[in-house]
């Protein structure tokens, strides 16, 4: 996968060299889906925010021993996940302390519905469909779809096997398949339809 | 195929998680129901829209944590402050508060130390801006005492004794560049947007991340650089095309003369000889045990050290730390070789230690010291 790959070199990067450059891609290349991820979780952009920069702290204050760090990317959604739920134990009462007693909210956000040829009514009928999901399902939709972990990788943050995970993005896909009106088709270009996923 | 088994399949092969007979099962499946291959393509369309953050949003975002970050690294990670006797400061410059930016927070973590002694007192500046006839400072230390100044990019320098180093006044261009003609440590501002170049009579070393040491005696074989962490890059000045970039406990070590006989024409090709010493050797930092500081740097806390060097070596390098003229008349007992790290010691317990391991004898006579078997 070239995208680990990828984070495999700034993550040497920033062990061997303490390059700012390479901890800056980083912190760019991972924002989306840690903030997505914590967002699920705390609810507040502001907080899931500050929980990537805590995150990010922690990536400076072990920067030496980085390298001896297997995959960076479950290492920090994991950690993303714990302060996530740390916030929530600070801030709340009663505050759930695991992931599995977490409400999570799972917004699909897209920049440019219009660039990517899906009409604004048919992106409001998925992410219904997304809402609906039970809270997991949706997370692990998020992880693995939106955030491209492995099942293994998205089973490893969230503390369950890989095959729920697998068994909860089939869920997950039927539902979106399912609520998928049939004019969809039409509006996209046959060139997207096909296209290697 | 059940409903349920499509559905895992499908989302294995979105996932890229699908083994290969997955694969053609799933293939098979959707040949014989066109009505599944239409809603697959609408489902894989929709896979393949992910949602992103600007990069506006992102900049805005990483700038915030970059000043987080700095409030939470308040503490320099180096102290050698106060290892060093700052009454002996003795600058020509205004010390110049550096401007505040994001990114002062690495100032800590940046550090980078420089040893270097040459012989020539000036080395022009190999970038463009040669012929700004910009007004340059230079700040220099007399025998025997040292100085600390600051740039006005913020970076710290320790001046060691006989040292000289210019940089131009507003310290703005491009590159920040220095020139150095003695030996410092540099505790350099990283600014990835403005690298930091010293200018050595055989190399240039341009600072990419963060601690190193450059030993550069004019009347020594070798320009040596020792990388303590971080990253540097070495370029030689006679050959810019030989770059050299070193991993955290390289050393480094440039043979001067060959370095000078250097070319970059490639033209004239220098046969390897057994007699002639090689001009690169790669090596590695020396730490004694139970020091954490490399010997290399030592010299930052007041302390003289000596590894495996000639008495001849050691000459020199008690010459400029206290001051001193020494002489060893008698050529036989010039190579033979010492170790010591001396802290805070005068010139006699120096002498003394060494007279004691050496077995030779020595005289002071104020500024002169004659070393006899």
């Amino acid at each position: 996968m070239p995208e680990t790959a990828t984070i495999e070199t700034l993550q040497q990067r920033i062990a061997l060299y303490e390059d700012m450059n390479a901890y800056k891609e980083l912190y760019y290349q991972l924002f989306d889906g840690l903030h997505r991820f914590s967002f699920s979780i705390v609810r507040s952009k502001e907080v899931a925010e500050e929980i990537v920069s805590d995150v990010f702290i922690k990536i400076w204050q072990i920067r030496a021993r980085l390298g001896e760090i297997g995959n960076l990317k479950v290492y920090v959604y994991t950690i993303t996940k714990n302060f996530s739920l740390n916030y929530l134990q600070r801030t709340y009462k009663n505050a759930p302390v695991s992931i599995e007693e977490v409400e999570v909210e799972v917004g699909i956000e897209m920049r440019n519905p219009e660039e990517l040829f899906i009409s604004s009514e048919i992106m409001q009928t998925i992410r219904q469909a997304i809402m609906q999901l039970p809270p997991q399902c949706r997370l692990v939709f998020q992880l693995v779809k939106e955030d491209g972990l492995k099942y293994k990788e998205a089973a490893e943050v969230l503390n369950i096997s890989a095959l729920t995970v697998r068994n909860q993005l089939a869920i997950a896909i039927r539902k979106l398949g399912e609520t998928l009106p049939a004019p969809v088709q039409k509006l996209i270009p046959s060139a997207k339809l096909f296209s290697a996923s | 195929m059940t409903e349920e088994r499509f559905w895992s399949l499908l989302s294995a092969r979105l996932a890229n998680e699908a083994t290969p007979e997955e694969l053609a099962e799933l293939e098979t499946y959707l040949k014989e129901n066109p009505a599944a291959q239409s809603r697959t393509g609408a489902i894989e369309n929709i896979w393949s829209v992910n949602p992103s953050i600007s990069d506006d949003y992102k900049e805005a975002a990483f700038n915030k944590h970059l000043q987080r970050m700095s409030n939470h690294f308040s503490e320099p990670v180096l102290q050698y402050e106060s290892d060093l006797p700052e009454e002996q400061v003795e600058l020509k410059v205004a010390k110049k508060k550096p401007v505040f930016r994001i990114m002062a927070w690495i100032t800590a973590a940046a550090a980078v130390a420089v040893l270097g002694y040459f012989t020539y007192c000036y080395f022009p500046f190999t970038s463009a801006k040669n012929s700004n006839a910009l007004a340059q400072n230079t700040v220099s230390t007399k025998r025997g005492s040292k100085s600390k100044i600051q740039l006005p990019d913020g970076t710290q320098v320790w001046l060691n004794a006989d040292s000289k180093i210019t940089y131009n006044e507003n310290f703005q261009g491009k590159i920040r560049e220095v020139q150095l003609s003695g030996e410092a440590f540099f505790d350099v501002v990283h600014d990835e947007e403005r690298p930091f170049v010293i200018h050595t009579s055989v190399i240039d070393v341009k600072v990419l991340g963060t601690a190193f040491n450059v030993r550069s005696y004019a009347d020594e074989k070798n320009t040596e650089t020792s990388l303590i962490r971080g990253s540097v890059e070495i370029t030689l000045r006679n050959n810019p095309d030989k770059k050299i970039v070193l991993k955290p406990n390289d050393k480094l070590i440039v043979d001067n003369d060959e370095a000078k006989a250097e070319t970059a024409s490639p033209d004239v090709v220098r046969m390897p000889h057994h007699d002639r010493p090689s001009l690169l050797t790669l090596g590695k930092v020396n730490f004694k045990e139970n020091q954490t500081t490399a010997l290399e740097t030592l010299w930052i806390k007041n302390t003289l050290a000596f590894d495996k060097e000639s008495l001849e070596e050691i000459a020199l390098k008690i010459e400029r730390w206290y001051d001193v003229k020494v002489s060893i008349p008698d050529t036989r007992i010039r190579r033979t070789e010492y170790s010591g790290v001396f802290e805070d010691e005068d010139l006699e317990q120096v002498m003394e230690a060494l007279r004691i391991s050496g077995n030779f004898h020595y005289d002071i006579n104020k500024k002169e010291i004659t070393i006899r078997p």
